[in-house]
């Protein structure tokens, strides 16, 4: 390449523009709605072949200056059919009526950097999301407010904590070892999804075991960004669609587009939401009956006996988690503009409590997007948002230490009181709390005097200019630069005061966890797009081609100060005796350079595409190297092919992609240490490999989509291969090498296969009653398909405990543990379970009845397994709720005991009610009197997300993740923060 | 048609970058393994860094080996392995604690002494005495970790051949002979090689004493002395401890230990732990055999190294003999995070010696050096039992049960060597499955992969 795009500017330099102006006419006119006559307000009205557009009122009326002479107008608005027509040069209205299009057919879905098309030719099963399905219920953050709105994507909380923590996997298993997380593009630039842990194992000693992973419950910063501030999402979900992001697609790319101004009068909205949050689900424990029976189970006979009285026992799981505190949400936005110049202004406030003593989230945005018309040639966008999050978590997850409340209250008898005498307020101390006689430490306490603090600032910021030198109706030709950063800076500060009970375990009372952690992403991007449209009109073949180069720069980095030894009522880390410093630095630098035609002909009922993307990364062995990811697609419509079917489309795509390594792959390094203040370097316990290279997936798709029952009706079936190969894994090495672990690519190849469905009913429309009703279907089986290495397994704690065994011809989610002993007394291994679900479906509700909305989504997982650790936890302290029950805690306990670790991997089904919204809009008589005639729309709305549950899983909730966010090693329960639900009540205004 | 011109000016788009174009990003992270003509420094990190690498298993290899010889308990509510497998079994080879422990680690210091040793002899800023004394330092610390791996492992299946390439098939298997020979053989190269006044790096305050090629020499033939008497070698066992740094007039703790500490970057003694709350117990046989003092106190070893606290239960209640075990012993062996870990002391070369004169049926020396212990850290009265040789080898391994307790797993290794671990199996659980004594580990699963 001769252009150099390294560094950190773009510069454009423009010389000169003319700028003439024409004569101009006005045309004005209403668009209506052909079934109910009515204005349909936010449409818009372009003048073909230039740029000038107009959008209608409220009550669907538009005007707008055309050049001189005839003139053809394109009206689009959501929710409608395009339409097109001719106005002569002497008509000067022009009234225009839209057909409904319930499924959007023809809403423009992108298919490359800078292009897109309709949905009806789009060739692959792209999901969109848009902001009002988007935020049907108030959710914490973006991906649970995507959970079953996607098919073929699986959307799993890693616990109940708030603020988030969530992963989102599309179509399957895609790695083992590589990158996990799909691509985020918010506005054209990669955002960062980085988890960043908090530094609560210093407390909870959960690695101490050697346990390479690490299990701090961390939040990924994709839960900065306001759901409200979004306009649509488009889920790209493999290889075919999302080639084009060549070697960081190929756990599919999510691409979202913020809310724009539009031309008109000052728009303000006003949302304002109420609620609160409760527990959703409790284990308990057991009930000790008589003295002896807690005397046979508890040897410390004299914490026992004082601890003991008949009929008395503690709901520990209510006293810690059963809180219930108001929690709000304040959205206010303001957007409008002129032709040249739009705005759109919004900002959050939000505070989330949490069920547990001292947790909560709290999140403040505040974004500005901003268009300017520049001549008749350029046009500026200028993004910005600001957000600023705090969310305390207090501890979970397993830990070495008893100090997480489940690994707590695991051991501890029910007859043991931890609440203070005076209960838990703002001025109590340590010394209040009863010692808990059974277990290191006392939750109540802990959480009362703990501070585990997440602080994110976080700017978002992205310039995007448009130059069309060439526009006619047969051709345009636009050349758009984006640059943008994103930038966050997230501080944890865990200080753990020395009077807590467990803080002299180690002999170092009092801990001091600072973690201070900022990442850049840095983007730029030069893209050209040029259309050239065969006579001009809809009729006519149409090719869009586009290229582009893209440049992306990325820098993570961590340092932790670990502080032991705290001087009590001190926070500062400086104020401990022993002090100790981790820190990762993560720079990776990536250039693009991709080139895509596509061509619409035989009346636009043909597409074909193809392109290719070549990609150079430092993350790469070879940083010189470009990886070649090319990508090929057609879909063709029928028009009313036969009796009832208006439209049928056949399609099918072919791409690839790639997947990063994760950063340090590359590298074989030594570790430090000190002893005695010798500072000291030996091997470190895992081999890079320094010819790594991106994974490669190449995806099949093909399916149809079809619009029957009168446009009432619209059935989608997509069929999907990905072959993956080059996979990278990280094997356990033969010890004696000095190393447990070895990178490798080119370890071997997998298959994922998958079906996605979705049928959408418009059952009832009338001018009362409109009601939509969609159900999503989504399976997908993955098999290792090649495996260069013998078998092995990763994750987990222990074979017994269960773990998952990366063989060929299996499923790679397979869960290995004890299967019983052989003659001679030895453990035999074998497949117990698998994390992979057989299906998900997602039934959705939206009814209007007159004032009314009505909107409810289920989410059914049917099938993967989750080893709950938690129960064992409690099994093996013989305080399980149903301990003595016959195929209880100690049937369970025994057949582990026995060599069989079955009982421990449960069923992780689920029915879960996602949302439930019930809202009434004010009628303008009640609305103009309350708040004046400038008021647009009142509305009431109830609430709730995760209302209700059903599932046969024992443990608090079938979504858990003790390690967060993995490829395979997910679905592992150990002692998570507990689940809630939450109910909202919410007033919207529009002015 | 649009009237927009622009034909006449064509906009020049320039890209321009500022700052270089560099995909080649280095490790940002962590120091590349030691290579060719090493800097003095580097070669004192390296040798620092065998230390911290050997130190990875040593408090874990405490107290594992101090639950599989019956000198403690972990009752870990959170984690019943340390009941159920390190107890009952069966030992899981797959997990890289509990049953597949003591191999990583000490092959990760092996290898990382391989790494030091590749490069030595290039290290232009060093004197060839200098390069000699830091293989001397290497080969005495590999043979060192060897003696752990061998010590865990006596399934005759140990690989001595350290340090492949990752993505080769791993080492072949030697016979447990075989590896003590090659241990032998590090030793002796080690004590070749220890010339010279200095070590060109600064060693840990635990080396104290024993920081020069010529003290360091008394510790690796305190280590062949250790070894020979494992290996039945008395006579070869006399001569070595002759030349280690056995001195019964000495303070008995004098020797090279693993410091641990609160410093920047430096690692706590996992094994401070409080006396009174934490999960690690001591086994009630010491308190129950503990021999007295004149005055009637319980040995003076064990009221230094255990202490009463809440007695705690471990095992199964609901099976049918109960199963249950309980202890109210607590841990004060190590009592703070900065208290090290001996590797080898002078009370343990006196009770060597004492070892082989039994062995070699000198019983007047023998007893005189049990004496010693036994007077000066258990405060008892000198011997007087029978002076056969199996009472004496029971009084021996009395002695370095108590002497030793908590610093390596010596009751299990001392009464499995002589076959008496029954004599350790006082109060355990008659199951089923019943408590067992392991005499080994399992090889590690990921070490029995296919090889050459």
């Amino acid at each position: 390449m001769a252009l150099r795009v390294c560094g950190t500017a773009l510069l454009f330099s423009l010389l000169s523009a003319q700028f003439a102006a024409g004569q101009v006419r006005q045309i004005s006119g209403r668009v209506t709605n052909t079934q109910t006559q009515e204005g349909v307000p936010e449409a818009t009205v372009a003048v073909m072949g230039t740029e000038i557009v107009a959008q209608t009122n409220n009550q669907g009326i538009y005007q707008l200056n055309a050049p001189d002479g005839d003139a053809s107008l394109v009206v689009r608005a959501i929710g409608f059919k395009r339409q097109q027509l001719a106005v002569p040069a002497s008509q000067p209205t022009a009234d225009i009526a839209l057909e409904p299009d319930p499924f959007n057919l023809q809403e423009i879905v992108i298919t490359g950097q800078a292009t897109g098309v309709e949905r009806q030719n789009l060739p692959n099963a792209v999901s969109t999301v848009s902001s009002s399905e988007l935020n049907r219920a108030p959710a914490p953050t973006l991906e649970s407010a995507l959970q079953g709105k996607i098919p073929g994507a699986y959307i799993q909380a890693n616990s109940g904590a708030p603020g988030g923590g969530y992963q989102l996997n599309l179509r399957g298993v895609s790695t083992i070892n590589a990158s996990v997380d799909p691509l985020y593009v918010v506005d054209g630039i990669v955002v960062s999804n980085a988890a960043i842990p908090n530094g609560q194992n210093a407390v909870s000693c959960a690695q101490c075991g050697g346990n390479p992973r690490n299990q701090d419950n961390p939040v990924n910063r994709i839960a900065d960004l306001n759901p409200d501030d979004i306009e649509r999402i488009e889920v790209l979900k493999g290889g075919s669609a999302a080639a084009i992001y060549g070697s960081k697609a190929t756990n599919g790319v999510v691409v979202i587009t913020t809310k724009r101004g539009q031309v008109g009068k000052p728009q303000f909205t006003f949302s304002q939401k109420f609620g609160v949050q409760s527990r959703a689900n409790e284990l308990g424990s057991r009930t000790f009956n008589t003295l002896d029976e807690a005397l046979d189970v508890f040897s410390d006979t004299a914490a026992v006996t004082a601890a003991f009285q008949p009929g008395r026992s503690f709901n520990f799981e209510d006293e810690l988690y059963g809180r219930q505190a108001l929690s709000y949400e304040t959205n206010a936005s303001l957007s409008g503009g002129t032709e040249n110049t739009k705005y759109y202004v919004s900002g959050l406030v939000m505070n989330d409590e949490g069920i547990a003593i001292n947790t909560g989230y709290r999140k403040q945005s505040l974004r500005s997007n901003l268009d300017q018309v520049l001549g008749s040639n350029f046009q500026l966008q200028v993004n910005l948002d600001g957000t600023h999050s705090l969310s305390e978590r207090g501890l979970s997850n397993n830990d070495n230490s008893s100090t997480s409340p489940f690994v707590a209250f695991s051991v501890t008898p029910s007859f043991q009181n931890l609440m203070p005498g005076g209960g838990i307020h703002e001025d109590v101390t340590a010394a209040d709390f009863p010692v808990n006689a059974f277990a290191a430490s006392n939750p109540l306490q802990t959480f009362s005097l703990l501070t585990n603090e997440e602080d994110v600032w976080r700017i978002f910021g992205t310039s995007t200019l448009r130059w069309t030198p060439v526009q006619s109706a047969r051709s345009t030709l636009q050349f758009i630069g984006i640059g943008g950063v994103d930038y966050f800076q997230q501080d944890n500060d865990l200080v753990s005061p020395p009077e807590l009970q467990y803080e002299n375990a180690d002999g170092q009372p009092g801990t001091v966890v600072t973690s201070r952690s900022s990442n850049r992403n840095l983007n730029a991007a030069l893209n050209l797009s040029h259309t050239y449209n065969s006579s001009g009109s809809e009729e006519g073949t149409q090719w869009t081609t586009s290229a582009g180069i893209q440049y992306e720069d990325r820098k993570l980095n961590v340092t932790q100060v670990t502080g032991r030894t705290l001087l009590s009522g001190q926070e500062n880390v400086q104020q401990t005796t022993s002090q100790s410093v981790a820190s990762r630095i993560e720079p990776v630098r990536d250039l693009g350079i991709f080139a895509q035609e596509e061509v619409l002909l035989a009346d636009r009922r043909l597409l074909l595409t193809g392109g290719v993307r070549a990609d150079r990364s430092s993350a790469n062995g070879d940083t010189e190297k470009f990886f070649l990811y090319p990508k090929v697609a057609a879909s063709y419509r029928f028009v009313q092919p036969f009796g009832g079917v208006e439209e049928f489309k056949l399609r099918g795509a072919y791409g690839q992609t790639g997947n990063r390594a994760l950063f340090g792959a590359k590298f074989i390094t030594d570790t430090t240490g000190t002893i005695g203040g010798q500072f000291g370097t030996y091997i470190g316990n895992r081999a890079g490999d320094p010819t790594i290279k991106p994974e490669r997936q190449e995806e099949f798709e093909g399916g149809f989509d079809a619009t029957f029952a009168k446009g009432r009706a619209e059935l989608t079936l997509t069929l999907y291969q990905r072959n993956i190969r080059d996979l990278i894994l990280e094997q356990t090495v033969a010890p004696s090498v000095g190393q447990e672990l070895r990178v490798f690519g080119n370890g071997g190849r997998m298959r994922n296969r998958g079906v996605e469905a979705s049928l959408t009913l418009q059952p009832v429309q009338s001018r009362d009653i409109n009601w939509i009703f969609r159900t999503t279907f989504f399976a997908n089986k993955a098999k290792i398909t090649e495996l260069n290495v013998p078998p092995f397994q990763t994750g987990g704690f222990a074979l017994s405990l269960g773990t998952f065994q990366i063989e060929k011809d299996s499923s790679p989610t397979q869960i290995f543990g004890l299967v019983g002993t052989d003659a001679e007394g030895n453990a035999i291994a074998g497949k117990v379970g698998d994390a992979n679900p057989d299906f998900q479906m997602s039934f959705s509700n939206d009814i209007d009845f007159h004032r009314f909305t009505l909107g409810f989504l289920f989410d059914w997982k049917y099938g993967g397994d989750i080893i709950n650790l938690t129960e064992f936890l409690y099994d093996g302290s013989f305080n399980s709720k149903d301990y003595l029950e016959p195929g209880g805690g100690a049937d369970r306990a025994n057949r582990l005991g026995a060599g069989f670790t079955d009982a421990y991997v449960q069923n992780g089904s689920y029915l879960k009610l996602r949302e439930v919204n019930l809202s009434y809009n004010l009628p303008e008589s009640i609305t103009a009197g309350l708040f004046g005639e400038a008021i647009r729309y009142a509305r009431l709305s109830l609430t709730g997300r995760n209302l209700l549950r059903v599932t046969p899983y024992r443990g608090l909730d079938p979504e858990v993740s003790n390690f967060a966010n993995q490829a395979i090693v997910r679905n592992i329960d150990v002692a998570p923060f507990p689940p809630s639900r939450s109910f909202f009540f919410s007033i919207d205004l529009g002015f | 048609m649009t009237r927009t011109t622009l034909s006449r000016l064509l906009p020049v788009l320039a890209l321009v970058g500022t700052g270089g174009c560099d995909y080649d990003i280095a490790n940002p992270n962590s120091p590349a393994v030691i290579g060719e003509n090493p800097s003095a420094a580097q070669v004192g990190a390296a040798a620092n860094g065998i230390l911290i690498a050997t130190r990875q298993d040593l408090a874990d290899w405490a107290l594992d080996a101090a639950i599989w010889g019956r000198e403690a308990f972990r009752i870990d509510p959170a984690d019943t392995r340390f009941v159920q497998e390190m107890m009952q079994g069966p030992l899981d080879p797959g997990s890289r604690a509990f049953g597949g422990d003591h191999w990583l680690e000490p092959y990760s210091a092996i290898r990382s002494a391989n790494d030091l040793l590749a490069v030595i002899s290039t290290a232009s800023s060093l004197t060839p005495e200098q390069q000699s004394a830091t293989s001397g330092f290497a080969h005495t610390l590999q043979a060192y970790n060897f003696t752990i791996v061998l010590s865990s492992h006596t399934q005759d299946q140990i690989p001595v051949d350290v340090g492949r390439d990752a993505s080769a098939p791993p080492a072949p298997f030697v016979t447990n002979a075989e590896a003590w020979n090659h241990v032998i053989a590090l030793l002796d190269q080690g004590a070749t090689e220890l010339v010279g006044d200095a070590f060109p790096f600064t060693l840990p305050a635990g080396f104290a004493g024993f920081n020069t090629p010529a003290t360091f020499l008394q510790f690796n033939r305190a280590l062949r002395a250790r070894v020979a008497v494992y290996r039945g070698d008395y006579a070869g066992a006399l001569t070595f401890l002759s030349q280690s740094f056995l001195d019964p007039a000495a303070p008995l703790d004098r020797g090279v230990y693993m410091d641990f500490g609160t410093g920047a970057g430096d690692v706590a003694n996992p094994l401070a732990v409080s006396s009174q709350t934490s999960e690690n117990f001591g086994h009630p046989t010491l308190e129950t055999q503990a021999q007295l003092q004149p005055g009637g106190a319980l040995d003076q070893r064990f009221l230094n190294k255990l202490v009463k606290r809440p007695s705690r239960s471990g095992g199964t209640t609901d099976t049918e003999p109960v199963q249950t075990f309980s202890s109210d012993l607590g841990w004060i062996r190590y009592p703070s995070p900065s208290s090290p870990i001996p590797i080898i002391k002078n009370e343990e070369l006196i009770l060597l010696r004492a070892e082989a004169n039994i062995n070699l049926n000198q019983v007047v020396p023998a007893v005189t050096d049990l004496n010693v212990v036994r007077q000066t850290s258990g405060l008892l009265a000198p011997y007087a039992g029978a002076v056969d040789q199996p009472s004496l080898i029971n009084e021996l391994l009395y002695n370095k049960r108590y002497s030793l307790m908590y610093e390596g797993g010596h009751s299990w290794i001392d009464f499995r060597r002589y076959g008496l671990t029954a004599n350790l199996q006082a109060i355990d659980r008659p199951g089923p499955p019943p408590d067992v004594i392991f005499p080994t580990l399992p090889i590690p699963a990921a070490e029995t992969q296919p090889r050459t």
